[in-house]
């Protein structure tokens, strides 16, 4: 490797600045936009007829409106914005091309919008997890291959030659995505294959996103800021890369659920792999524990209690995959709220959390010192925190009631489906909670934005009015 | 958190993480085989091992086949009915009793009705063609490999039901001894001569 | 890993792997399945969905229906009955038949109340040598198989769904939660497409406690039409319009009733065996008035 000076701190953050800008800041609009279709979503259950005169907030498109933009919206810019900067940083290399990288992300985010009216007006695919429509599909795609280029080339022009963990997590992760999105949008939309094969590939698709993909950026993140915060050296190289192998070659199995009208084998297989799923997770909890321990850096709220409960979440969202993969469990919680807990304990409870502890970790680096307000971030963690649980854990109580009555055909369904009725109540109230929680999220996030900018124009109007042009010396 | 400037005016790196060079515990990989073992012998348990035929309840072709129902005639002997009657009573006639100058009889034939089923599987799989003695009577014709194109389990009813009707009474054929037959034939377009088809096994 | 190209390997590997176990494999096993003869009546199965039918499947996907009722019915298990139709003119004849098997069938009660299950068995070859014996005492009788599991109970099916169900579906929306019923086999369930219309705009009208939305913005409400519509929905009680308007249903709404009415997927195929009986079960989420 030829003698290249590394890049000095200063010129990563400076070539980071805007194009994590452009992710965290759209980012964090859908996040809060899902979470008030969340809010509706989980309204009709309390009063079934609240919309039935606006086809636009009827479950049927606030729910998919809800889950798209918390999966396209947030959790695909934000791990995009973090896998960046990880990146440059660990590469000790600026961002290569950032102002085409911001034309991704302001791409990606019309993407999300085009998806986001398209539901809206019923234009939804109807498979789960990849409701947008085709054009929205076709404009996400290039802007994220727009965005994986210019990764890709910063990775090529890294002047530490050594790579760390997350950076395998990273660039697996900007490979994963455009091949199972092409894959699912070309056999689904453009050249449907036939019949019971679209469901195999849009299972196929849904676990490689929410159980590799996910996983793998978030884990990307996880391993560069608990060293970050703890001051220790991650434990060990070699977890990590058993957490990277076991993880990409199980979870890439996963998807299929019991009761799939498929032959057989698929749903058996794919039952298989999801508890081999508890393997990664354990190691991920080892190699969490063995890092944290022994660092004297309080939890107080910060990036350090996001992650930390990211973890926790992973663990538990992963137990419930492995257990309802068994036939025994899977014959009650099959088509109960169960499996959505299990989502939204992966989704909310591992990846946002994780997203918005590293965020809170990169940004005053962005924004300079002082400008993310620590004490909202601290209120940000103790509204989500109790809502994620508060909306997670009655799903997933709430699921097992539901099965165990449903699978005796003496109750009426009617009474099954009463039955959900109290869980779900609790559950509004943690989606509340995560809803004020993102918005808070959100006005931190642009108050320090704004905090910049100002800053940078006081700098700027004071350079252009001063007496002295700067940089001549008297 | 941002990178100080030093003294000198140079500026310092923030240092980045690093990784410790600890292994992988035993017992994670201790669960790791374990777990494999467990998914290995439940996949072999109830996975039907590919067949696109095989749900959950059923573990296995044979498992299905259990259950098929048989009320209302046969199901097979009904689809080899059906599948006989487009295709081969034209020739055979619908009574199985042949046609003068097109095909030999197949009710009470003794080639249709033989104890084995082996050499019946070949006829229509490559054609027959040349003297064969039916129902002591003597046939000079020539039958093309009407069966080819059919799959196995096809074939195999067809060949059941004419075991089966017009008085006929044998055992059924399966698709596992068609697919052995066809394996065995793979390749081959010249038609049976009867002399030669006397002397495969029964 | 030092390498980046061991790197893109280990995912090129892992990735490409289950790419040819879910979207290749299935593409190969079943993309190029066709039509096929149920058992034993030889008809063609599944058959395309008629026009509005097909346009009602478009509304059914727009609506986001699947986020509450999937279209799959699963299944336990299954169970194989004697069913004894006739006990034949020599009664005697018949119980010593079937006392050989079982000695309680052997007295004289058996042959009350037929046609009726006498035995449970294994199988269809366990069940050979009973039929065999039942009809040598000029009886008769017949096999039942039937599913089992708590979607059969609810009469929500008479066999588990299998691929061959979806043939002509796109999209396929075999759903993943069940907030409503399972609605694979509504059509045989509710025939009635004005019980379906009059279900969407009002469910709790047709289902007490139904937690389903109502789907007013299906249908127009207008002034008294003279002659009234002959589409207008049959309301009574709370549910009626206002005195001098009716009901209507938009032409999505009754292309949405025509694909509900038209979702019946319980045809014998091999791979899902049965041959209960075509009346259904008595359905435990039967509609209350």
């Amino acid at each position: 490797m030829t003698a290249i000076p590394p890049t000095s701190q200063q010129q990563i953050d400076n070539s980071c600045r805007l194009p994590l800008f452009a992710l965290f800041g759209g980012a964090a609009v859908w996040l809060a936009l899902s979470s008030v279709f969340g809010v509706f979503a989980s309204l009709t259950f309390h009063k079934p007829s609240m919309f039935a005169d606006c086809a636009m907030l009827s479950y049927g498109r606030a729910f998919p409106a809800w889950a798209n933009l918390l999966v396209y919206g947030f959790c695909l810019p934000a791990g995009l914005g973090v896998g960046l900067w990880l990146l440059a940083r660990l590469g000790r290399v600026e961002l290569a091309k950032p102002w085409l990288i911001v034309v991704g992300a302001k791409l990606w985010h019309a993407g999300v919008l085009v998806g986001l009216i398209g539901i809206l007006a019923g234009q939804s695919t109807g498979f789960e997890w990849l409701e947008m429509p085709r054009p929205a599909a076709v404009i996400l795609f290039l802007a994220f291959m727009l965005i994986t280029v210019w990764a890709y080339v910063t990775y090529t022009r890294r002047t530490e030659a050594s790579l760390y963990p997350s950076q395998w997590f990273v660039l697996a992760a900007l490979l994963w995505f455009p091949w199972i999105f092409s894959t699912a949008t070309l056999l689904l939309q453009i050249l449907p294959v036939r019949g019971v094969v679209q469901a195999s590939v849009a299972w196929w698709f849904a676990g490689n996103l929410l159980n590799v993909w996910l996983t793998l950026a978030g884990l990307a993140s996880t391993f560069y800021v608990l060293p970050k915060l703890t001051g220790r050296p991650l434990q060990s190289y070699y977890l990590a890369l058993f957490v990277f192998w076991t993880l990409i070659l199980f979870g890439t199995w996963t998807g299929i659920p019991a009761a799939a009208a498929l032959p057989a084998w698929m749903p058996t297989l794919s039952g298989a792999a999801s508890v081999m799923m508890l393997i990664p997770a354990l190691a991920v909890v080892a190699i969490v524990i063995l890092t944290v321990r022994g660092s004297q850096t309080p939890c107080g709220g910060g990036p350090l209690c996001f992650t930390k409960f990211a973890v926790g979440s992973l663990m538990l969202a992963t137990v419930l995959l492995a257990i309802s993969a068994c036939p025994q469990v899977s014959r009650v919680t099959d088509y109960t709220w169960f499996g959505h807990g299990q989502t939204v304990l992966r989704i909310y409870g591992f990846f946002t959390m994780t997203m918005f502890g590293a965020i809170y970790h990169i940004m005053p680096q962005l924004v300079g010192p002082g400008r993310v307000c620590p004490r909202w971030m601290r209120i940000n963690f103790w509204l989500v925190m109790p809502g994620i649980l508060l909306l997670a854990l009655p799903l997933v109580f709430g699921g097992i009631a539901q099965g165990l009555k449903f699978i005796d055909a003496t109750i009426p369904f009617v009474d099954v489906s009463k039955s959900t009725l109290m869980a779900f109540r609790i559950s509004t109230l943690g989606e509340f909670f995560i809803a004020v929680g993102n918005l808070i999220f959100l006005f931190n996030l642009l108050a320090a934005m704004v905090g910049y900018y100002r800053s940078v124009g006081k700098t700027a109007f004071a350079e252009a009015t001063a007496l002295q042009p700067v940089g001549v010396k008297p | 958190m941002n990178a100080e400037p030093s003294q000198s005016g140079r500026v310092v790196l923030e240092t980045e993480p690093t990784a410790t060079g600890l292994t992988v515990p035993m017992w994670l990989i201790a669960a790791m085989l374990v777990l494999l073992f467990l998914g290995a012998w439940y996949f072999d348990a109830r996975g039907g091992w590919f067949e696109a035929k095989v749900y959950e309840p059923y573990h296995s072709v044979a498992d299905v086949a259990r259950f098929q129902p048989r009320s209302g005639g046969d199901a097979v002997l009904l689809r080899g009915k059906v599948l006989y009657e487009q295709n081969c009573a034209l020739c055979h006639n619908p009574d199985g009793m042949g046609k003068l100058a097109q095909a030999p009889p197949l009710a009470g034939s003794e080639w249709v009705l033989a104890a084995g089923v082996n050499r019946l599987i070949r006829i229509p799989q490559v054609g027959l063609a040349g003297p064969i003695e039916v129902k002591g009577q003597l046939w000079n014709l020539n039958m093309a490999a009407m069966g080819v194109m059919y799959p196995d389990e096809d074939l195999a009813a067809v060949l059941s039901y004419i075991r089966n009707a017009w008085g006929n009474k044998a055992s059924v054929v399966t698709a596992e001894q068609v697919k052995k037959v066809r394996t065995e034939l793979a390749g081959r377009s010249q038609p049976y001569a009867p002399d030669e088809l006397k002397k495969e096994a029964e | 890993m030092k390498s980046s190209a061991l790197v893109f390997l280990a995912a090129f590997i892992a990735l490409s792997a289950s790419w040819g176990g879910f979207v290749l494999a299935p593409q190969l096993q079943l993309g190029r399945a066709a039509q096929v003869k149920t058992i034993p009546a030889q008809d063609n199965y599944p058959v395309a969905r008629p026009g509005l039918a097909a346009q009602g499947a478009e509304v059914y996907r727009s609506l986001g229906c699947v986020y509450c009722h999937s279209q799959s019915v699963g299944q336990d298990g299954v169970k194989c009955e004697i069913v004894l139709t006739d006990a034949g003119t020599n009664a005697i004849a018949t119980l010593a038949a079937l006392g050989k098997f079982n000695a309680e069938l052997g007295k004289p009660t058996t042959l009350a109340l037929l046609p009726k299950a006498i035995l449970q068995v294994a199988d269809m070859n366990a069940a050979d040598p009973i039929l065999k014996a039942i009809s040598s005492a000029g009886a008769k009788a017949q096999v039942l198989v039937s599913a089992l599991g708590p979607d059969m109970a609810r009469g929500w099916g008479r066999r588990r769904t299998v691929a061959q169900d979806y043939l002509y579906d796109l999209p396929v929306q075999p759903g993943s939660r069940r907030a409503g019923p399972d609605l694979a086999n509504v059509g045989w369930r509710w025939p009635d497409a004005n019980w379906q219309l009059r279900h969407l705009y009002a469910p709790a009208a047709e289902v007490q406690g139904s937690t389903m939305p109502a789907y007013r913005f299906l249908f127009e409400l207008r002034p008294l039409g003279k002659p009234a519509a002959a589409s207008a929905l049959q309301l009574s009680g709370a549910f009626a319009p206002p005195a001098g308007f009716e009901i209507v249903p938009t032409d999505a709404a009754r292309a949405l009733a025509a694909y509900l009415v038209s979702l019946r997927a319980d045809a014998p195929l091999f791979e899902s065996p049965f041959t209960a009986p075509a009346a259904p079960a008595a359905a435990t989420n039967s509609p209350v008035k």
